[in-house]
């Protein structure tokens, strides 16, 4: 059985497909068949981030309306083995996606091996958003420490609730995890920013991780490759953390708490 | 054959007059439609539990050139409401409503007539979409076989989300987010944070209480006498064990906000 992850937020620029490249990254590089599906159709990005623009020839509006099938537009990853691309479409736009022409995609990755399935979703509540979650079996609600980021995850919840496939055939609901990102412990700590248990305490999810705010992930986009991979990363340990906890290992929580840079620290400088 | 005079019967016709659920469809497109029902009834796609409803189209905002009934028949049904017929249509469209095996009932429809409205909640505007609250008596066999009038939410209630328990109790197991809204005609239950808008006694039941283990909403209002929090919450009250109600007079209620002592 594919298991079809959704990984949404309803506000834009929290980190969704940043979540997407490195969960999905994470998971191929765990050993299992993965597929990453970019649902952003309009505005696709998801390539860029795992640095396969170039060798984009079909895409998922292609493949759900008949013109390739699936072999011919996945994208195999440059990094890993297990790890395959759908990308969006840049030319089309959110209408272009149907209920059936997604559900159809989903049971041949399905049907091809496949593991995971990521679903990259595009913000806001609208027509994208919605077909990214309809299928999903988890959720990975992505937020950030802050009041209209929290608020929007907590809609999109409340979306999950009324129109995944799951809720609306009465199966067993969609598993919620969430993920705070872009965290920044000095903030919290100078009273800018909401702590990931006020973050958590508002949304009521079980939390998944906590990635830290850092210039890395800004870096790793620009050069293509999923923030996971980054060597001495807090970033990529924390995505690490995130793939272990999905997988329901034990993990404790990290850069979590501010610590004052220490003597010679202030004195030499350094991050 | 003890039974001969029955063997000819064994269906049989007679008038009967039933009251039924009337829906006010102001819009035939189904994508705006689902969109409303969606705000309405957005967490609770079994809310109407099979109840037949006749579609009024007597409030049609604009008369469209076609309508798509598939679409809307079967968004109706996702949410569990059983469309039999259609009244006050536009002549041009019955042939489709036909051939979608919806009866055309007359202006007046099925019984003489018309169900009364219920008062509407009087409460102060609800934000996004007001629950219109369906003709009262109509799934006889339903609830007398199972009076069940309070209404359990087991599920923290999300931004956006909206839940009318008619007729009864509302218990919220999980607790509300800020943003969504949840209306009872009867009391509020709310284990957990209560953080959006509550609305009890919405048809006008003074002695309507809402109860809180975790206080802190937007609005509260009891039998449509309301109060906001602009100022913030009392301290007395904030995060804590709480309950609101009314009190004084007749004529001149006002909401009582105390904390319950339970701890």
């Amino acid at each position: 059985m594919a298991r079809v992850i959704v990984v949404t937020s309803g506000k834009g620029g929290v980190g969704k497909t940043t979540t997407s490249a490195s969960i999905s990254t994470g998971l191929a590089l765990r050993g299992y068949k993965t597929a990453v599906i970019d649902f952003d159709v309009g505005l696709r990005n998801l390539d860029l981030i795992m640095g396969c623009e170039r060798r984009v020839v079909y895409d998922l509006i292609n493949v759900v309306n008949g013109e390739a099938n699936l072999h011919q537009a996945l994208i195999k990853d440059k990094h890993c083995e297990n790890l395959f691309i759908l990308p969006a479409s840049q030319t089309r736009d959110k209408d272009a996606l149907t209920e059936e022409g997604v559900e159809k995609v989903l049971k041949e990755l399905e049907h091809m091996g496949f593991d995971y399935v990521i679903c990259d979703s595009p913000a806001g509540i609208e027509r994208g958003a919605v077909m990214a979650l309809t299928f999903a079996d988890e959720a990975i609600v992505v937020s950030n420490p802050e009041v209209s980021s929290v608020r929007d995850s907590d809609r999109i919840l409340g979306i999950l609730q009324s129109k995944s496939r799951r809720a609306m055939e009465g199966r067993e609901p969609v598993k919620e995890h969430l993920l705070v990102t872009r965290y920044a412990p000095k903030r919290v700590e100078d009273g800018e920013m909401l702590s990931y248990k006020d973050v958590q305490e508002l949304l009521r999810v079980p939390l998944i991780g906590v990635i830290p705010e850092s210039d890395d992930v800004l870096q790793a986009s620009n050069q293509g490759t999923p923030a996971i991979h980054l060597k001495d990363s807090d970033v990529a340990t924390a995505y690490q953390d995130v793939i272990a906890r999905f997988l329901e290992e034990e993990r404790p929580l990290r850069f979590v708490n501010y610590e004052k840079p220490g003597l010679l620290k202030r004195i030499f400088g350094g991050k | 054959m003890a039974d001969a005079s029955l063997q000819g019967k064994l269906i049989e016709f007679k008038g009967a007059s039933l009251a039924v659920m009337t829906a006010h469809v102001r819009e035939t497109e189904a994508v705006r439609l689902a969109d409303a029902l969606h705000m309405m009834l957005g967490g609770m796609p079994d809310f109407f539990a099979g109840e037949p409803a006749v579609l009024d189209f007597a409030q049609l905002a604009s008369t469209p050139d076609r309508v798509d009934w598939t679409a809307i028949i079967s968004l109706l049904r996702r949410y569990q409401v059983q469309p039999i017929g259609v009244r006050n249509l536009p002549d041009y469209l019955h042939d489709g409503a036909r051939r979608a095996n919806l009866a055309i009932l007359g202006p007046e429809g099925i019984s003489a007539e018309r169900p009364i409205a219920p008062p509407k909640p009087q409460a102060p505007p609800p934000a996004p979409a007001p629950v219109e609250a369906p003709p009262a008596p109509q799934p006889a066999a339903a609830a007398s076989a199972a009076p069940a009038t309070t209404m359990v939410v087991e599920r923290p209630l999300r931004s956006g989300q909206q839940v009318y328990a008619k007729g009864g109790d509302l218990v919220l197991l999980a607790g509300m987010s800020p943003g969504s809204e949840v209306i009872a005609d009867g009391c509020i239950h709310c284990y957990g944070p209560l953080r959006g808008r509550a609305l009890a006694g919405a048809r006008g039941d003074t002695s309507a209480r809402i109860f809180s283990t975790n206080f802190g909403p937007e609005l509260v209002s009891i039998a449509g006498v309301y109060r906001t929090f602009e100022r913030g919450i009392p301290q007395t009250v904030a995060g804590r064990s709480t309950q609101v109600r009314l009190s004084g007079s007749d004529n001149l209620h006002t909401l009582e906000i105390m904390p319950l002592q339970n701890d």
